[in-house]
C-alpha cells in the first residue's frame, strides 16, 4: 500500500508508474458506441472524481478498469500490468482493485463478518482467526464493528454501503473504485458513507469515484473529470473545474446539479 | 400549555414527545377476533362458512364410519367381512395380512431385518445434521449422499463382493463410523475427530502440520479396520426381482431425489454456459427429456436400452428404471435451478468477481446458495412429484407400493379387496409427501431467518 499521509502533489512522481492507464478505449453495446477513444491516466495515490449526465458511460468506463466489462478496442493497464494476457494474470491484477457498487451487492446469505472474511478465506486461503481479525479491524475502520453478526438486510443502507467498503478493503487493494456509492441512499445516510471515503482518501489510497456529490469532489479530488456521450470532455483540479469549466456542456451540467 | 407558550415566546424550539404505544383493540385479536374478521365478516361469508363446515362434517363422518366405526378388524377372508357388514365398513384383515408385502414386496421374510437396519443407519447418519455444536455438517451431508448408497446397496442386495465392492462398502462403513466419531468429539471437545486423535497421541496444539498428519493416519487406520470387517462379513444374495412395496418406491425415489439435484445444477449451469457446445448439449438433453412423458422414457429404457448395449452386458431392470427416473428428474430440476439462477441479480456475480473469486467459486459459494434457497418450495414440490411418479415403474414390471396394493385384491383369499389397500397406501403417500412439504417450510423459515427486512 502507498504511504499513509495524504498528499496533493502529483503522485506519479512517487513511483513513476501510473496506477491506472486507459489507452484508446472503445466499447460498443451492440451498435451503440458507449465509450469513445477514452484515454486516462490515474497516478498512484491520486483521487479522481468522474461526473456526467446519466447514460454518458461513467459506469461502463469504471467497470472496464477492473474488467467487469471488456472493451473491444484499447488497453487497460494497472500498475504497469496490462489485462488480457491470461485468465490467471487477470485474476491477480484484479485482486489489487476493490470495487464498491451503487446497489451495495452484499451477499445476503452471509453475515456482515462472513461477507468480509469470505474472499480472505477462499481467495487468499487465510486461516479463519486471521481472516476474522482483518475483517474486524476493517469493520472498525468503517465504524460498524458492532454489526458484525447481523445479516446485510438487517442494516440501513448507509451501514450496508460501509460494509461493502470494508469488504473491498479486506483484500488490501491498492486501488478503490466507487460507482455512485451514495446514489441509492436516503439523504441522512449519505454523509456517514462519504466520511468513510474521505478517511480512506486521507490514507493515500488511489481512488476513482463516480459521484455527483460535488462537496466530496471539492474536498478530496485531485482531479474532476466530466464525461458526456461516451467521451471525456474535460478534466481539471476541482478548484479550476468548478470555477472555470472550459466547455459549455460542462457549464450546463454543473448549473443543473449545483 | 403555559410551558409551550413560554418556550415558543422565548424563541426556543418546541420539544417533540412521541405518544406512548397502545395495545391493539381486542376485537382484532384472539380466536374470536380472527373468526369474526375471517369467517363471519358478512352474511354471505357466514353462509359460506356454515355450508363448508356442513360438507366437511358429512364427508369426514362418512369416512370415519367406514374406516373405523363399521370396519371389520378380524376375519380370515373377504367373504366373512361381506357377510358381517357388507360394503358399509372397511375390511382391514386383508390389508393387515398383506402389510409385510406392501412394505417390502416379496423380499424374503427372514431377511427383512437388513432393510430395517439399513434404514436405521440412514437415520443415524443424518441425525448429526440436526444436532447443535456439530461443525462438520457439510462433510456429514456429503458422505451420506455419496457413500451411504454403497453401504445400503450391499445391505439390500448382498451376495459375493469383488475387490471394488469390498473397497466401496468399507468406505461406507468407515464414513459412517467417522460421522459419529466426529459428532461425538465435536460435541464434547469442539474439535473434529482427527484433531482429537492427534491431541490424544501427543501432537502439540499449535502444530497444524503434525495435527493434519496424525488425523490422516487416524482416518487410514479407520478405513483399514473397515476393510478388515468387510472381508469377514457377508449377506446372502436377494435378487432385485424380489424387491417391492414401499421399500422399492423409496429406493427409486431416493436415487432420483439425490441424483436429480446435483445433475440439475450442472445441467442448468451448462445451459447458461458461454460455450456453445456445452450449452447446446445441455439444452438438447433438457428439452428432450422434458418433452417426453416419464412412462414413455421408462418403457424406452426398458425395451430399447438392451438393444444398444453390447451383447452379454445385461443391465438389471431396476437399474434401468432408476436411470430413467434420474435422467427425467434431472431435466426438470435443471429448469427449476435455472429459474432460481435468473432471479439472482447480476450484481452478485460482479461483487464476487470484484473480490477476486473465479467462476466456480462464485457459483458454488455465492450464487447457488441463494438460487437454491429461493427455489426450495419448487424443488421440494418436484421431489414430491417424483416420489408419486415412481408408481409408473409398475408398467415395466416392478412391484412398487401401488402394484403391491393392487395385488391384494387379486389374492384369492381377498379377491376384490381394492378400496382398503388403496386407502392404506393413500395414507402412506400422504404421510411422506406431507412430511416433505412440512420440512421444506421449516427449512425455508430457518434459512430465511434474519434475511428479510
Ligand atoms: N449491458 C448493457 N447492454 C446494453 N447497453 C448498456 C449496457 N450497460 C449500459 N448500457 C448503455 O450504455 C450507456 C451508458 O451506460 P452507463 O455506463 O451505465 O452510464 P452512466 O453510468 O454514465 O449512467 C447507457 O445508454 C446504457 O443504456
Ligand atoms: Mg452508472
Amino acid at each position: 500500500m502507498s504511504g499513509a499521509a495524504a498528499t496533493l502533489a502529483p503522485a506519479a512522481t512517487r513511483t513513476g508508474v501510473p496506477a491506472i492507464e486507459l489507452i484508446g478505449l472503445n466499447k460498443w453495446f451492440g451498435h451503440f458506441h458507449v465509450l469513445k477513444d477514452i484515454d486516462l491516466q490515474v497516478a498512484e495515490g491520486e483521487k479522481v472524481v468522474v461526473c456526467g449526465p446519466s447514460g454518458s458511460g461513467k459506469s461502463t468506463m469504471i467497470r472496464c478498469v477492473n474488467q467487469l466489462e471488456q472493451q473491444q478496442e484499447g488497453r487497460v493497464v494497472i500498475h504497469g500490468r496490462a489485462f488480457g494476457e491470461s485468465a490467471q494474470k487477470d485474476e491477480e491484477i484484479r485482486r489489487d482493485i476493490g470495487m464498491v457498487f451503487q446497489q451495495f451487492n452484499l451477499f445476503p446469505h452471509m453475515t456482515v463478518l462472513e461477507n468480509c472474511t469470505f474472499a480472505l478465506t477462499w481467495v487468499k486461503h487465510l486461516p479463519k482467526a486471521e481472516a476474522e481479525a482483518i475483517a474486524m479491524s476493517l469493520l472498525e475502520r468503517v465504524h460498524i464493528p458492532e454489526q458484525a453478526k447481523k445479516y446485510p438486510l438487517q442494516l440501513s443502507g448507509g451501514q450496508q454501503q460501509r460494509v461493502a467498503i470494508a469488504r473491498a478493503l479486506c483484500m488490501r487493494p491498492r486501488i478503490m473504485l466507487f460507482d455512485e456509492p451514495t446514489s441509492a441512499l436516503d439523504p441522512e445516510m449519505i454523509n456517514e458513507v462519504l466520511e468513510v471515503m474521505v478517511e480512506l482518501a486521507e490514507s493515500g489510497m488511489t481512488m476513482m469515484v463516480v459521484t455527483h456529490e460535488m462537496g466530496f469532489a471539492r474536498k478530496v479530488a485531485d482531479r474532476v473529470i466530466f464525461m458526456d456521450q461516451g467521451e471525456i470532455v474535460e478534466g481539471a483540479p476541482p478548484e479550476v473545474f468548478f470555477a472555470n469549466p472550459r466547455y459549455d456542456r460542462t457549464r450546463l451540467f454543473l448549473s443543473q446539479i449545483l | 400549555m403555559p410551558d409551550e407558550a413560554r418556550l415558543a415566546a422565548a424563541d426556543q424550539p418546541l420539544v417533540f414527545r412521541p405518544k406512548p404505544e397502545r395495545p391493539p383493540p381486542t376485537s382484532s385479536i384472539g380466536v374470536l377476533g380472527w373468526m369474526r374478521a375471517n369467517l363471519f365478516s358478512s352474511v354471505s361469508n357466514a353462509l359460506l362458512t356454515l355450508l363448508g363446515a356442513y360438507i366437511a362434517i358429512v364427508f369426514f363422518t362418512a369416512i370415519i364410519n367406514w374406516a373405523l366405526v363399521d370396519a371389520v378388524w378380524e376375519a380370515s377372508n373377504r367373504r366373512e367381512c361381506l357377510d358381517r357388514v357388507g360394503r358399509a365398513g372397511a375390511c382391514w384383515p386383508g390389508v393387515i395380512a398383506w402389510i409385510p408385502n406392501l412394505l417390502y414386496g416379496l423380499y424374503p421374510k427372514d431377511q427383512v431385518w437388513r432393510i430395517n437396519i439399513a434404514f436405521l443407519i440412514l437415520v443415524a447418519w443424518a441425525l448429526p445434521l440436526w444436532l447443535p455444536r456439530v461443525r462438520s455438517k457439510v462433510g456429514i451431508g456429503l458422505s451420506a449422499v455419496l457413500l451411504y448408497p454403497f453401504l445400503a446397496s450391499y445391505f439390500f442386495h448382498g451376495g459375493a463382493k469383488d475387490l471394488l465392492w469390498t473397497a466401496l462398502i468399507a468406505l461406507g462403513m468407515a464414513a459412517f463410523a467417522w460421522v459419529w466419531l466426529t459428532t461425538l468429539s465435536e460435541r464434547t471437545t469442539g474439535l473434529p475427530f482427527g484433531a482429537v486423535v492427534a491431541r490424544l497421541t501427543g501432537a502439540p496444539e499449535d502444530d497444524e502440520a503434525a495435527t493434519r498428519t496424525r488425523a490422516r493416519i487416524a482416518y487410514a487406520v479407520l478405513y483399514l479396520v473397515a476393510v478388515g470387517v468387510t472381508t469377514q462379513w457377508s449377506l446372502s444374495e436377494v435378487s432385485t426381482r424380489y424387491w417391492g412395496g414401499l421399500f422399492l418406491t423409496l429406493v427409486i425415489s431416493g436415487f432420483g431425489i439425490t441424483f436429480s439435484l446435483p445433475a440439475g445444477v450442472m445441467l442448468a449451469l451448462g445451459r447458461r454456459s458461454q460455450m456453445p457446445f456445452i450449452s447446446l448439449c445441455s439444452t438438447a438433453f433438457i428439452e428432450l427429456f422434458r418433452s417426453v412423458p416419464l412412462i414413455t422414457i421408462l418403457f424406452m429404457f426398458n425395451t430399447m436400452l438392451p438393444l444398444f448395449l453390447p451383447v452379454g452386458v445385461e443391465v438389471n431392470r431396476l437399474v434401468r428404471a432408476i436411470v430413467a427416473v434420474c435422467l427425467f428428474a434431472a431435466a426438470y430440476m435443471a429448469e427449476i435451478v435455472r429459474g432460481g439462477l435468473q432471479a439472482i441479480p447480476r450484481g452478485q456475480y460482479e461483487a464476487a468477481s470484484a473480490v477476486g473469486l473465479g467462476f466456480w467459486q462464485s457459483t458454488a459459494l455465492v450464487i447457488m446458495p441463494q438460487a437454491l434457497r429461493i427455489m426450495i418450495p419448487t424443488i421440494v414440490g418436484n421431489f414430491i412429484g417424483l416420489f408419486k411418479d415412481t408408481t409408473l415403474v409398475s408398467i415395466i414390471g416392478l412391484f412398487d407400493l401401488l402394484s403391491m396394493a393392487r395385488a391384494v385384491g387379486e389374492d384369492t383369499t381377498w379377491l376384490g379387496l381394492f378400496l382398503e389397500p388403496f386407502f392404506f397406501i393413500t395414507m402412506i403417500y400422504f404421510v411422506f409427501c406431507f412430511l416433505m412439504s412440512q420440512y421444506s417450510l421449516n427449512l425455508e423459515r430457518k434459512l430465511g431467518a434474519g434475511q428479510r427486512r
